[in-house]
């Protein structure tokens, strides 16, 4: 997979970078628009994550040209203004998502990887780790090929630890997902134990190990032992 | 009226002291008729009686108004007083004393008098009522722009996009008035305006320096190396760095709001909305053992609907957070009215300022209180009245929409 990460504050740049390096993914920089702009030109990429604030000119316009060259790229819009307009405008040019700063990295990466399934797979294919494996068409979800009832909850929940492997989810980040970034409600971080609890009791009926380990009170992370 | 009265009597003196010079002249030419002996066939000289010589033993001249009655010509034996100016002189002409009595009928100056005095009224009077319809009716010109100006200062908002309208006037002090009144109108919405700005400005760029704090430490959170006091210590700077983005992005939409960038309408079913939040708050209900009934139309209202999500995800998060446990939330939604009602205990604070920034009650650390701030913001800029009440341990929050 090559992204493409259009971002002008280079220190946010680098970090996004770090965090996905470790992932299946190649990773290419632009802070610029001039810089991006040519890149685009010269080669292909599944997805871009595009700043609409560039020093040079706005994101929107490289947007028009991503949607001319390779219409089939994926591009997520991340951005510090979360104006309705630039939303709107940015989706009705051919966004496929938006992200507004400051983000979780897990869930930017979340979002890129929905982003991929969409794309590449058209939601078909679905994510395999171990034993488990989820359907994203159908949210559901076999261990060892015997179905497994989740929750709405408990889905999101598992998707979004699959998807983010072997990394420290903190539990703003898990709420924010869960519930969306307006919830003030310190009880979410219990629900979140909560909801935790009841996925490892049903997986480990089917009989998969328990993945999910807590991180000394600040954090999940779903990783092999 | 007090002219009137001052000119009678001042006419009236003036008459008398020209009718007491004719008498004076009068009598004048009847003594010297006696002087130079010249006896006059018409008059009667009788003698003075004692007392009177001896009241007025030398010359003396008496002035008086008196009543003579004489007869009236038309009717028989009908007598009428008139007035007259009496002068009565007593003096020694050629060794004999005489009293010569001369007078002159008030009657008709005294009816010039009064003619004139009541003239002099009426005109008066007349002047005073035209001279006050005239003044009433010119203030009244003078005075409705205005009073018209007035009304719009009154209904005059700082967050009003339009400059005001003033009426015209023709008179200077008014025009002074209007144009020091625009310029302050004006001040007052562009400083208010700018300082808007500048706070929506300031949120934004405080978005990417947040963002990278932010990410730097989920980063950092992923190196293996990390120990758990640096965690628990990465852990604090986390949370507050969360908490500053949250306030950050709170603030940031409530001068959006105010600054009415939410602009696109479409009709929505506020139906949706709540079923919709009442399913995203499900955790919350049931762990506070909450029971939730609903009646709700499917009436459609047009607005935002990044608005109307907001307001509603705001007032249930109200709604559970300041509930008591196994309480109940009741909301009613009838196509123009929507209410909604909890229970819990009685507001620590004043009501009026339930709907100020950061007016939380005190018991609930992790409240921003800005909750309701934004509730009501989203109202104002809809032009939707909202209203609150606390009866028999309700709390009942109601909006009312007008469409």
């Amino acid at each position: 997979m090559k992204i493409l990460i259009v971002e002008d504050e280079i220190e946010l740049l680098e970090t996004i970078v770090s965090y996905l390096k470790n992932e299946d993914f190649i990773c290419e920089k632009a802070t610029t628009f001039f810089e991006a702009e040519d890149k685009l030109i010269s080669f292909k990429y599944d997805i871009i994550l595009l700043d609409i604030t560039l020093p040079d000119g706005n994101g929107i316009d490289l947007l028009k040209l991503i949607k001319e060259e390779s219409p089939t790229t994926g591009v997520l819009i991340v951005s510090a203004k979360d104006s309705l307009d630039d939303k709107l405008t940015g989706l009705d040019l051919g966004a496929d998502d938006y992200i507004t700063k400051p983000f979780h990295l897990a869930e930017l990466n979340s979002r890129i990887n929905s982003l991929i399934r969409r794309r590449k797979f058209a939601g078909d294919e679905s994510i395999q780790f171990n034993e488990i494996k989820i359907n994203p068409t159908s949210k559901t979800v076999t261990v060892n090929d015997k179905p497994i009832e989740l929750t709405k909850k408990e889905y999101n929940l598992l998707l979004y630890f699959v998807t983010n492997k072997n990394k420290v989810l903190t539990k703003e980040s898990i709420a924010e997902h869960l519930w969306g970034d307006n919830i003030e409600m310190a009880d979410s971080f219990d629900f979140i134990y909560t909801h935790m609890g009841n996925l490892r009791k049903k997986m480990k009926k089917l009989g998969a190990p328990n993945y999910l380990q807590t991180m000394y009170g600040l954090g999940y992370k779903f990783a092999e032992k | 009226m007090l002219s009137g009265v001052m000119l009678y009597f001042v006419l009236t003196t003036v008459m008398n002291n020209r009718l007491d010079k004719k008498l004076l002249y009068n009598k004048e030419v009847i003594a010297k008729h006696f002087k130079y002996e010249y006896p006059l066939t018409i008059f009667e000289a009788g003698e003075l009686t004692e007392s009177e010589n001896k009241m007025y033993p030398k010359d003396t001249i008496v002035y008086k108004d008196t009543l003579i009655s004489h007869a009236i010509d038309d009717i028989e034996g009908a007598e009428e007083y008139e007035k007259y100016r009496q002068l009565t002189a007593y003096e020694t002409l050629q060794g004999k004393r005489y009293k010569i009595i001369t007078r002159n009928s008030l009657v008709r100056n005294q009816d010039f008098v009064l003619i004139i005095t009541l003239s002099t009224i009426v005109i008066i009077l007349l002047l005073l009522t035209g001279l006050w319809i005239l003044n009433t009716q010119i203030a009244k010109n003078i005075w409705k722009p205005f009073y018209k100006n007035l009304d719009r200062l009154k209904n005059f908002s700082i967050q009003d996009q339009n400059p005001i309208q003033l009426e015209p006037s023709n008179v200077d002090e008014f025009k002074e008035l209007n144009s020091s009144l625009k310029n302050l109108t004006n001040k007052l919405q562009s400083d208010f305006n700018s300082l808007k700005e500048f706070s929506e400005n300031a949120s934004h760029e405080m978005q990417t320096p947040l963002a990278i704090m932010q990410s730097k430490i989920e980063l950092l959170l992923q190196s293996a190396t990390v120990t758990k006091e640096q965690s628990g210590q990465l852990q604090s700077i986390y949370q507050a760095g969360q908490r500053l983005s949250k306030l950050n992005k709170t603030l940031l939409l409530l001068a959006k709001v105010e600054n009415r960038q939410f602009s696109v309408q479409e009709e929505i079913s506020l139906k949706e909305l709540i079923e919709r939040q009442l399913e995203n708050y499900e955790d919350f209900i049931i762990n506070k053992k909450l029971t939730v009934t609903t009646h709700l139309s499917d009436t459609r209202i047009t607005t935002n609907a990044i608005l109307a999500d907001t307001l509603i995800s705001n007032l249930l998060s109200n709604a559970i957070k300041h509930n008591i446990e196994k309480g109940t939330i009741d909301i009613m939604y009838d196509g123009e009215k929507f209410l909604f009602s909890n229970t819990g205990s009685i507001l620590e604070q004043d009501p009026e300022n339930l709907f100020n920034r950061f007016k939380k009650a005190s018991t609930l650390k992790d409240s921003l209180g800005l909750g309701l701030a934004i509730v009501k913001k989203i109202a104002d800029v809809n032009n939707w009245s909202i209203a609150y009440s606390y009866e028999s341990k309700v709390h009942k929050i109601s909006v009312l929409f007008k469409t």
